[in-house]
């Protein structure tokens, strides 16, 4: 006997993502689910985030890891609100860790939530945690042949930025092949050249985000 | 990608139609999924053989429908199947394509049961 289904195995987690969402909504909380390869400087980019925006906006941090405080200590000498995830092994943040976060944050304080995701650019591309926008960062010495072989996350993303561009003189990185070639799987997607080390080229960045945040909220 | 959770997945949907619908064995479960969608067939059925031991789902074979990837290319106006998109049109080498198929999600489409 054939028994007709029809049903998408990802949902549970599509619907815990949507669930958060609507919580995130009724906050008025842009969220960003913020992705790359280990060490290519994401929590560098939320501190330089946090000290361009935290007059502006009251932002709350989640940070994702297999395991250690490390990132989260970082976050908390900037006296933000963070909450460390430990995976314990899992390769991405879902929906229902995100949503096991909750208690430790008063949603009605927070105008920006920020989601460091695992270092890793395949799997977080898959799940939803209820974002707003998904951001990766590409980092030079990483090599330009990432979008090539990694498509889903630049497909996924509405912004790309290109970290540690003060390093790419010392480590062959075609700029205008990384370029090109995001641009191909992905013709939507924002490229932000920056280093969040010297700070060079954060100033665009900050002012999209403000955009879309502000777009957000009216 | 994840293979054990979209095994736990599957096994839940299974379960769930199992006790609704009172069947006793399923024989065998139609899936499909879009060719870009990064799911491991083999290893899905080998998370599944592992995870559904004394479930309803136990012994059920797993039957796959891999859907074509596809693209359009602005340039040539051609629309094309693709084993990989790397955002080049393969008839004309133009890069203003646009992904049309192939990242569907994994879907249960079918049971058979007894």
């Amino acid at each position: 006997m054939k028994v007709t289904v029809v049903k998408n195995v990802l949902d549970a987690n599509n619907r815990i993502a949507e669930e958060n969402r609507k919580l995130f909504d009724q906050h008025k909380m842009f969220v960003i689910n913020l992705m790359s390869s280990p060490g290519a400087g994401k929590t560098s980019l939320v501190e330089r985030t946090i000290v361009a925006l935290r007059d502006k906006y009251r932002i709350a941090v989640i940070e994702g890891d297999i395991q250690d405080t490390f990132d989260a200590d970082r976050i908390a000498k900037l006296d933000i609100p963070v909450v460390q995830i430990n995976t314990g092994g899992a390769c991405h943040i879902d929906g229902n860790m995100i949503r096991e976060t909750f208690p430790a944050f008063d949603f009605s304080k927070v105008d920006l939530l920020i989601v460091e995701n695992v270092g890793n650019l395949v799997c977080p591309a898959e799940f939803k945690v209820g974002e707003n926008i998904k951001v990766m960062l590409l980092s030079t010495p990483e090599g330009a042949d990432k979008p090539a072989k990694y498509p889903l996350m630049f497909q996924e993303s509405s912004a790309l930025l290109i970290n540690k561009i003060d390093l790419m003189r010392y480590v062959d990185f075609d700029l205008e092949k990384a370029k090109r070639d995001s641009l191909a799987l992905n013709n939507d997607l924002k490229i932000f050249e920056v280093s969040c080390k010297t700070g060079t080229g954060l100033e665009g960045w900050i002012d999209w985000l403000t955009k879309q945040i502000d777009a957000f909220k009216k | 990608m994840h293979e054990l959770y979209l095994a736990e997945s599957i096994i839940n949907i299974v379960s769930d139609h199992a006790r609704r619908d009172g069947f006793k064995k399923v024989n065998s479960i139609l899936l499909s999924y879009g060719r870009l969608s990064c799911i491991e067939s083999k290893t899905l059925t080998f998370a599944f053989e592992v995870q559904s031991k004394n479930t309803p789902a136990e012994g059920a074979v797993l039957v796959f429908k891999l859907m074509p990837a596809s693209i359009h290319c602005f340039s040539c106006e051609k629309d094309l199947e693709v084993i990989a998109h790397t955002g080049i049109c393969p008839a004309c080498g133009g890069a203003e394509v646009m992904l049309t198929a192939g990242t569907e999600e994994l879907q249960i489409l079918e049971l058979d049961v007894d």
